[in-house]
């Protein structure tokens, strides 16, 4: 018996071997056939001693008297004229130099042509780098209750966890050793920032507390009271001596670090703020707020510049580029990836279905996505390529609900992934050193770049 | 050479409207005065002219021959004109912008992204593009800076006003002004054509408190105008979604009120129950096992004791059957008449071993009958021995009822009775001391205890016998009887009486002489003085 084949109209069969070859030749589309060295000398070759027979001795004397003299001449520069011909016959020693010269700019510039008019036509994905996939190395159980909110020390060494037993603790990074637990919030602590230029630690905590910690002596020193609810985010500004802190009262609040003074009051949510975030270079602060909007913030003036309204859903967290302007904001639609001095869109990256609560980026362009089912996800900064996904598994002895990813920050040398969940432990991620392009290779294939809205 | 070039310059500014006037016309060159004045053109020259502002109609009226809405001496215009609506703008490719609307009530330098080209994803670039660079060092100084700037005028002036104290502000140099006054004459200004005004800050009180009251909530002004929405609107929750965003009631594991059921699993979950690993020291183990070693070897020490003891006694109840049995044959022998061989051998035997034998089974009874009080009623004995022991300072102090007297008659404490007559019943009045008008327990019983030594403890120390005669005997009794004197008829029946008796030394004679005496009789009081002194 003979295979049931199922039939097609003559029209569809059509279609479908257009659509196939479209498939298989749209990478390579308008691209000219990879340059064969060997091939291409030869006809150079041919070509040379076609046109130029007569003088090709000639050129040959002439090339051994002008080396004889620069035997003689010795280290003396030879004269600007005369050294990118020399260049090119001592790279090519059969072809005459300005025929070469000539040809080579005209492939070059019709290489270019072509390609301006490809981006032109079809704006393709660009392929993804390849990073090594994660895996986690080690889990710290320590804190009594959800764990909210992670920093880590400038100098790398340890870094601090804030968590619902109200007690912030310090921990050895390389070793995981618990090193100080600090009490004195009587409420969850949901933020905290270590200073790169005083020995100082903040935290804020949803008793609508900001305390600064001095960490000589490992007391509070100050205060900034102010707000007139939960304290949410905290940040400190990287050049001014300057504390931002955001809550429920959907403000966000400017103190003076030394004074206590509240500098501004940064109003113009209407929900909970969830997020601040402060760079050296304008706008020098971010904040994303549960009214769906992202606000960029004139530090001077303590005016909102622009209001970004792009998300649908509240806004968790908003992530600061390392190296590139650029920043991206979480939301349980969509990341969405913005430029810095004015929030120009870039792009989303789309596929996390969970409700968004941190991000992390480091300056491989690694951007991970924490979600409130416990789930991570791996992406490529560039293109926006999800390359790794990752359930963070659950404490033995908590319950599956119990899945959350609350917080998240790389490590200063980007090499380690901290995470501190909902199972009341702090996770710890780092690049699997075996793994290479052949055994986890990217699984992508060229397609039209889609601009899709939303 | 100039006064003024020698004299330093002056301190206190100096300001003359005469010498500003003078070196204004000095510093500006002279010029032309042209009235500007917009005029309408004239006639015939007015093509495509329209008035607009009130100064081009200059004293007139409208224009009759320019068809536009005129409004000279703004006549007729509206006044206030509640539209809100704006003036059309149109951008470089002539289209209108309609960005405006959205930019409307924002501030010039807010960025409103309004456009359809906004939403979209900007195509990627590469990642060394120089549009997405971090800007320089040098801006990034000059940015900190000017912001910190800002930033550092705003906190100097939100510290100011919570400073306790502060030093007076700097006061600026006082300011000398010449002020030639309008009106001249003798009746005016004291007859002065000119007058020098010294200008002085007027002094501020650094303390003072705040004039205005500052404790008052100000209303918020009215929020910025929104941004404009760039998302689509929400997609209608569908049923599925409704119920995944189903979150089940939070149940304690102590109080479930309202008796919702929770699953199995996940009441063991949260029970952790099954997490704990038991882990017992192994000394519990071995400390176990030796106790029942040891209980194990003990009873069985007892019991051989036990049987032991049973055939002893067996041995020597036959002993003693055998020898009563010996001792009747004996008897019943010399009854009969027949001498026993062994009756010299049995008189051989020692009257102190003999005596010793006695002894050992005296002792021996006594220790059996112990065993088997103890075993009877180990517990019982112990207590009921000391409680026989016991002190009676340590009775008094536990409260222990009196043995014997009270055990039939029940003890009521008298001041509780007649309660009903009221607060001053019970004890009495305060005056009275009728707290311890009685003795504790009933005294002829406690009476006969006290200070009385107990037969049975003393009795090893005194003996029984003797002591019990040492308690019967009377012994303030005088061995030697006064002459005629029988005391063993000395039963008294009522008080003793006393006889009138004859003077037998003839005492009262001697005295009733003594008082009728002369003074002669001196060696007698030096006898008297005699014994004061040395009494003294």
């Amino acid at each position: 018996m003979t295979e049931d084949v199922q039939r097609h109209s003559v029209h569809t069969l059509v279609f479908r071997s257009l659509k196939r070859s479209h498939d298989m030749f749209l990478s390579n589309q308008s691209l000219l056939p990879p340059i064969d060295e060997a091939a291409e000398k030869i006809r150079r070759a041919v070509k040379a001693r076609d046109s130029y027979g007569l003088v090709f001795d000639d050129v040959k004397k002439m090339q051994a008297m002008k080396n004889l003299r620069d035997t003689e001449a010795g280290p003396n520069p030879p004269p600007p004229g005369t050294g990118d011909q020399e260049t090119n016959q001592a790279h090519d020693m059969a072809v005459v130099p300005f025929t070469d010269n000539s040809v080579t700019n005209r492939f070059q510039q019709t290489q270019q042509n072509q390609l301006a008019t490809m981006i032109k036509k079809t704006p393709t994905m660009p392929k993804p780098k390849w990073h090594p996939p994660w895996k986690l190395y080690r889990v710290i159980a320590g804190h009594l209750g959800w764990v909210r909110c992670v920093a880590v020390e400038p100098g790398n060494e340890w870094f601090a966890t804030g968590a619902a037993d109200r007690i912030i603790k310090i921990w050895d990074l390389a070793s995981g050793q618990l090193k100080v637990s600090l009490t004195g919030h009587v409420s969850t602590v949901r933020g905290l920032a270590v200073s790169a230029r005083h020995p100082y630690l903040f935290s804020c905590g949803e008793d609508r507390q900001v305390k600064c910690w001095d960490l000589e002596y490992n007391k509070v020193i100050r205060h900034y009271h102010g707000h007139l609810s939960a304290v949410y985010s905290l940040a400190l500004h990287p050049t001014i001596d300057v504390l931002l802190t955001a809550g429920r009262d959907s403000t966000a609040r400017v103190w003076d670090m030394r004074t206590k003074a509240n500098i501004h009051t940064l109003t113009g949510h209407t929900h909970t703020v969830a997020k601040v975030v402060a760079q050296a270079s304008e706008p020098q602060v971010i904040t994303g707020s549960h009214d769906t909007t992202i606000r960029l913030w004139d530090l001077a003036a303590g005016k909102s510049i622009c209001t970004l309204t792009n998300h649908k859903k509240s806004v968790r967290d908003v992530v600061l580029h390392p190296t590139l302007n650029m920043f991206a904001s979480g939301s349980p639609d969509n990341i969405k990836q913005w430029k810095c001095p004015d929030g120009k869109f870039i792009q989303n990256l789309s596929g996390h279905n969970a409700i968004l609560n941190c991000l992390g980026v480091n300056a491989e362009g690694v951007l991970v996505s924490g979600g409130d089912n416990g789930t991570l996800h791996f992406w490529d900064w560039r293109t926006g390529y999800n390359f790794q996904r990752l359930q963070a598994p659950v404490q033995p002895g908590s319950m599956d609900s119990e899945a959350g990813i609350f917080s998240m920050v790389f490590d200063n040398s980007g090499s380690r992934l901290i995470t501190t969940e909902a199972d009341k432990t702090i996770k710890i991620y780092k690049e699997d050193e075996t793994a290479t392009e052949e055994t986890h290779p990217i699984n992508w294939k060229p397609d039209i770049l889609k601009r899709r809205k939303f | 050479m100039e006064l003024s070039t020698i004299l330093p310059a002056p301190v206190q500014p100096v300001w003359d409207r005469d010498d500003e006037r003078r070196k204004r016309a000095a510093l500006k060159p002279y010029m032309e005065l042209v009235s500007a004045q917009a005029i309408a053109p004239p006639y015939g020259q007015r093509r495509g002219w329209v008035p607009r502002n009130v100064t081009d109609y200059g004293d007139g009226g409208a224009f009759p021959e320019i068809h536009v809405a005129q409004y000279p001496l703004e006549m007729g215009r509206k006044k206030n004109s509640s539209s809100n609506a704006l003036a059309v703008q149109l951008d470089a490719d002539g289209k209108v912008k309609y960005d405006v609307l959205a930019r409307q009530g924002h501030s010039k330098d807010k960025i409103v992204y309004s456009k359809l080209s906004d939403l979209l994803p900007v195509e990627v670039v590469a990642e060394n593009d120089p549009s997405l660079e971090k800007p320089s060092q040098e801006e990034v100084e000059d940015t900190t800076e000017k912001t910190r700037q800002a930033l550092m005028r705003l906190t100097n002036s939100k510290i100011a006003a919570a400073m306790p104290v502060r030093a007076a502000e700097k006061l600026g140099p006082a300011q000398f002004i010449r002020y030639t006054p309008s009106q001249q004459g003798a009746a005016f200004n004291s007859g002065a054509k000119q007058r020098i005004i010294r200008l002085v800050e007027a002094q501020v009180d650094p303390m003072e408190p705040p004039r205005f009251k500052i404790n008052k909530k100000i209303p918020r002004g009215p929020p910025s105008p929104p941004a404009p929405v760039l998302h689509s609107p929400t997609r209608r929750v569908t049923v599925k979604e409704q119920k995944e965003w189903k979150i089940p009631p939070c149940i304690s594991n102590w109080k479930n009120a309202k008796g919702y059921t929770v699953p199995l699993d996940k009441r063991l979950a949260a029970d952790g129950r099954g997490l704990q690993q038991l882990h017992i020291n192994e000394n519990f183990a071995k400390l176990a096992e030796a106790l029942y070693i040891a209980d194990r070897k003990a009873r069985e020490a007892v019991e051989t004791r036990a049987q032991l003891e049973k055939k002893l006694a067996q041995k020597e109840k036959e002993a003693k059957e055998e020898h009563l049995r010996q001792l009747a044959q004996k008897a019943r022998d010399e009854r009969a008449g027949i001498k026993v061989p062994g009756a010299g051998h049995s008189k051989n035997m020692d009257d102190e071993e003999q005596e010793r034998e006695l002894l050992r089974q005296d002792r021996h009874k006594e220790r059996a009958r112990e065993r088997n009080l103890a075993r009877a009623a180990p517990d019982k004995r112990s207590k009921l021995q000391r409680e026989r022991e016991r002190d009676i300072s340590e009775q008094v102090a536990l409260g222990m009822p009196a043995r014997g007297v009270s055990s039939n008659e029940t003890q009521f404490d008298s001041r509780l009775f007649g309660q009903a007559k009221g607060l001053g019943q019970g004890y009495g009045d305060d005056e009275a001391y009728n707290v311890y008008d009685k003795p504790w327990r009933d005294g002829g019983s406690m009476a006969n205890h006290l200070y009385r030594p107990n037969k049975n403890i003393d009795k090893e120390a005194y003996g029984g016998e003797e002591l019990e005669q040492a308690i019967k005997t009377n012994r303030f009794v005088p061995d030697k009887e006064f002459g005629g004197t029988d005391r063993s008829g000395a039963a008294r029946s009522g008080p003793v009486q006393f006889e009138k008796e004859e003077d037998p030394f003839g005492l009262d004679q001697f005295l009733s002489q003594a008082k009728r005496a002369s003074k002669r009789k001196e060696p007698e009081k030096r006898d008297d003085r005699d014994k004061k002194k040395r009494r003294d």
